[in-house]
This record gives structure tokens, C-alpha cells and sequence, in this order.
């Protein structure tokens, strides 16, 4: 297996400073988990972004991530709004539970971590085992933009700016530099979040990496065959709307026997 | 005043085997690595969408066992007639490539210049590869070879006609010109192209043009890897250029080669 080099990941501490803008995909998540005839297990649940507001709408749901820093956020969140989740630490590719789940999910991308074939196929069977029969595996990728794809790769691009979660401050957050790597299918990225004080000078800029595989659509088709799963379908967005440009999010949900 | 051009209309350009022989007898990127793979194996090779025989009659000229399967009787009649002018009469099958039955096992199964562009869904790709796979002899290999569909395919596209190939008839001197109107559909994979084969004479007026259409579906390369491996194959190889060099850029071309177990 490829091993994950977590400590250029941005750090647990920034993650929902980085991220809390990204609210848009929760009511999806909550939602597939409030329909699940049974419990539901998050893989990659990092710092509960998804996996708090589903606790909060009662659903018997578990998480999983291989980053202890993120979980340890994750249990200082719940414990903050008096829930007790029940988190492991555990890799997406091999990882065993007691329980079987209604429904599996990996939002926010979190199957892009995984690099190779061979690491998604181990994933994919290792979820496909921990379900019940009928039960479904539902995860989010973004579709490879080919205009993205072809711009060159050292323009800071500012993904967004928005208000720092605490401290209400200006925060931006900056693509620095993207390497698409087109026929191993990875994206390296390398991104900066910058604070500013309140009369709007530079503070504080946290530099992190990561590397995302990006997988086709048939490709993903024949992941999910390949692991074992008998059914899948595909849509564009959390919408529902179908699958048509290179700028959709493909949302899979494939469904054990 | 130049007499009115005369039009003809074919859904297929693998419907008129003269005109395509025209246009492509004398493209020959390929050929040396085609021979290099007949030469190299103990045993027949099966030349799969062998379309007139651009890759399948210089085999035999080289002294090479092969056959040929494809989809297009007229390709296959043609293909046959210009074997038996050299006195080659190779087993010729019209049959489609995703469902083909042939009385022998090869060292050899060869798929050349992006015929598996033509299974458009992955059913037709896995039956293809299936069928390729049940056609080896034990340790012997498929060799494919299809282009990288790199961004500048998908970008490149915009609904005007371009000219795609450029060559002069030797049959009759006049001058061929290939324009491809394509339109791509990203998501699906897919390519869709109006084709023009205008044929002008020496003083560059059209005296022909013929119309044809094509579809094909491109593959990447982890698509085809899985695909290779749900079709049974134990074991394959992906190279990127005719000389066995690692694919690494998306301008590549993708040589795949895949082998059945040993006996």
C-alpha cells in the first residue's frame, strides 16, 4: 500500500478553518444517512465536518480516518456539543469492524486519497465486506477538468476567501502551485491558507500538501466491478442531475446484493 | 465551368475498402513494430479489424502465419483479393471482434491503429478481450495499440472540418484530402466524426467527395488496465511509443500487451 505522508497535510487544528465555508454537501450526507435502514460508518470522517451534523440528526453513524490529529479535533468537537462519537482509527483500505452498515459513505473526495488501482480496489472491497445485504456505498469525486487540467501549474489561483470560523478575520485560501500528472492521474497540489489581522495586513500563511488520483468515469465503473460490487449508478451533483460536463461532481452509490 | 462534383454517401468509411486503401496504404508509422511483433512469436498471429490488410499483408509477406477478423465483408474482399494476387490466402472471418469463433489458438493476437475504438461500451470491450484471450495459445499475447486520448483531442475539437490526412492516389493521381468535423463528448468518452474524402484532380478542382461517419469510444489507461484484468488476462504491460518506451505523457500513444498464463 501506498504509505500517506500526513504531516504535509494541513494540520487538524486549520482544517475547519479552511474548510467550515464548505457546507453546501451536508445536507446530502445527513439526509442518505437519515434514509439508511440501519447504521452507517463515515470513511475519512476527519475532523466531523459530516459526521457531527449526522450525529446531531440522531443517525447510529461511526466514523473512520488514519489521521489521529483530525479525530482527536473530531472528539473535542462532539464532546463541545455533548455528543459521544464513536470514532476509529483506521485506513480506508483495511480496516475491520464488528458491525455491518446500511450505508457506507466517503465524502468530500476522500476516495482521491487513495493512488493507485490497487489501493482503490483494496478500499472498495474492504467497504463492500462491511455492508449489509442491500446495502450501499455512496461517494463523491470531482470529474478531471481538462481546462484545469492544461493551465500551468505555478499561478496562485485563490480558491476562496471567507471569515476565519473564530476570529472573524479574512482568510484566504490559495491554490500556490498544481501539477496535473495526465496519464498517472494525479493531481499534486499545494495550497496556502492566509490570515489577516483586522486592518487587512498578511498574517499568518499555513502551507500544506496533497495528492489527489483522479479517476474516469467508466474507469470507476470498473473499480466497482472489479470489487465485487453488482450494482452502481452515477449523477452530476449532489442535485441528482446526470453526469454531462468535465466541471460535474460525480457522486457514485453502489449497492451490495 | 467544372462539371458538377459528384457526391456519394456511406455511413462507414470501412465501406469503401478502395478509397480507404487509397487514403491509407501508404501510412506505415506502425509497420515496423507490427513486423517485429510477427517475426518475434512462435506461432500464427491473428490480426484483429484487419480492415484491407495494411498491417496483415506485409505479415505475410514476411513469411508470418496470420489471419484476420473483421466487421466489413468489403474490407475482407478486398483484403483477400490482394493476398491471392501474391499468392497468400489467409483464413479471413467477417465477424465482429466482441463475439468471433475461429478453429485455432495464436502466439499472436493483434489489435493495430485504435480498432478497439470501436467497442463502444465496456460490454463490447470485456466481450472483445474475452474472445482475444480464449484465442491464445498458453503464454501467448494480445498487442493492442490506441492512442492516449490526451486533453489536446478533447480541446482540440470545435465542429470545424480539419484536415486530417493529405495523400496522392496511386490509382489514379487525383488528390485525396481527409477533413474530420469532430465532436467529443468528455464525460462519455466519446468521439463522433463527419468525414469529408475530397478527391480533386491536377488542376485542383474536386472531382469527388464522399461522406462518411465514425464513433469512437477512447479508453485511458488504468480504464484499460482493469479492463485487461476483468477480461482474465493475468498478467499485462502498457507501453507508451512503438519502441517500448513507459508511457508519460497524455501525446502518447498506448501499447498494450497482455498475456495468457503459461501451460
Amino acid at each position: 500500500m501506498e504509505t500517506q505522508d500526513l504531516s504535509k497535510y494541513i494540520e487538524p487544528a486549520l482544517y475547519d478553518v479552511a474548510y467550515a465555508w464548505h457546507t453546501a454537501d451536508i445536507p446530502f450526507w445527513v439526509t442518505r444517512a437519515q434514509q439508511a435502514a440501519g447504521p452507517v460508518l463515515e470513511a475519512g470522517c476527519g475532523t466531523g465536518r459530516v459526521l457531527i451534523p449526522t450525529l446531531q440528526a440522531g443517525v447510529d453513524a461511526e466514523g473512520l480516518d488514519l489521521h489521529p490529529g483530525m479525530l482527536d479535533v473530531l472528539k473535542k468537537k462532539a464532546t463541545a456539543v455533548g455528543l459521544s462519537a464513536r470514532v476509529h482509527l483506521a485506513d480506508m483500505r483495511d480496516f475491520t469492524m464488528a458491525r455491518r452498515y446500511a450505508l457506507i459513505t466517503i465524502p468530500f473526495r476522500g476516495f482521491m486519497h487513495l493512488l493507485t488501482t490497487e489501493d482503490q480496489l483494496r478500499a472498495l472491497r474492504c467497504m463492500r465486506e462491511h455492508l449489509e445485504p442491500g446495502g450501499s456505498l455512496v461517494l463523491n469525486l470531482f470529474y478531471p477538468t481538462l481546462e484545469r487540467m492544461v493551465e500551468p501549474g505555478d499561478v496562485e489561483r485563490i480558491e476562496r476567501e471567507f471569515d476565519h470560523p473564530e476570529t472573524g478575520l479574512p482568510v484566504a485560501l490559495v491554490s500556490v502551485r498544481r501539477e496535473s500528472d495526465r496519464v498517472r492521474q494525479v493531481l499534486h497540489a499545494e495550497m496556502e491558507l492566509r490570515e489577516s489581522d483586522a486592518r487587512g495586513y498578511a498574517g499568518a500563511v499555513h502551507r500544506h500538501r496533497f495528492s489527489l488520483r483522479w479517476t474516469y468515469r467508466f474507469e470507476m465503473e470498473l473499480l466497482l466491478r472489479a470489487a465485487g460490487f453488482p450494482r452502481f449508478e452515477v449523477r452530476g451533483g449532489f442535485d441528482g442531475r446526470p453526469l454531462e460536463r468535465d466541471t460535474d461532481e460525480m457522486v457514485w452509490t453502489a449497492w451490495k446484493d | 465551368m467544372r462539371p458538377e462534383a459528384a457526391t456519394s454517401v456511406a455511413p462507414s468509411p470501412y465501406e469503401a475498402p478502395e478509397l480507404y486503401d487509397q487514403l491509407f496504404e501508404s501510412l506505415d508509422f506502425d509497420r515496423p513494430f507490427w513486423l517485429r511483433v510477427g517475426r518475434g512469436c512462435q506461432g500464427p498471429v491473428l490480426d484483429l479489424g484487419c480492415g484491407t490488410g495494411r498491417v496483415l499483408i506485409p505479415l505475410l509477406e514476411a513469411g508470418v502465419d496470420a489471419d484476420g477478423v473483421d466487421l466489413f465483408p468489403a474490407m475482407l474482399d478486398r483484403l483477400g483479393a490482394k493476398a491471392a494476387k501474391q499468392g497468400f490466402h489467409p483464413r479471413l472471418l467477417a465477424a465482429d471482434m466482441c463475439d468471433f469463433t475461429l478453429p485455432r489458438l495464436y502466439a499472436r493476437v493483434i489489435c493495430a491503429f485504435n480498432a478497439f475504438a470501436h467497442c463502444e461500451t465496456i460490454e463490447d470491450q470485456l466481450a472483445t478481450l474475452r474472445c482475444c484471450r480464449e484465442h491464445l495459445a498458453p503464454g501467448g499475447a494480445l498487442v493492442l495499440h490506441i492512442s492516449y486520448p490526451g486533453a489536446a483531442l478533447w480541446l482540440g475539437a470545435d465542429g470545424t472540418p480539419v484536415l486530417e490526412h493529405e495523400t496522392t492516389s496511386v490509382a489514379t493521381g487525383h488528390r485525396l484530402q481527409l477533413y474530420d468535423r469532430r465532436f467529443m463528448d468528455t464525460v462519455n468518452q466519446r468521439q463522433r466524426s463527419e468525414i469529408e474524402v475530397r478527391e480533386l484532380d491536377l488542376g485542383g478542382g474536386i472531382v469527388a467527395s464522399h461522406r462518411f461517419e465514425a464513433r469512437q469510444r477512447w479508453i485511458y489507461r488504468y480504464e484499460l488496465e482493469l479492463l485487461l484484468r476483468l477480461a482474465g488476462f493475468p498478467r499485462w504491460e502498457i507501453q507508451g511509443d512503438f519502441e517500448g518506451g513507459p508511457l508519460e505523457r497524455d501525446d502518447q500513444q498506448m501499447i498494450a500487451w497482455a498475456w495468457r498464463e503459461p501451460a
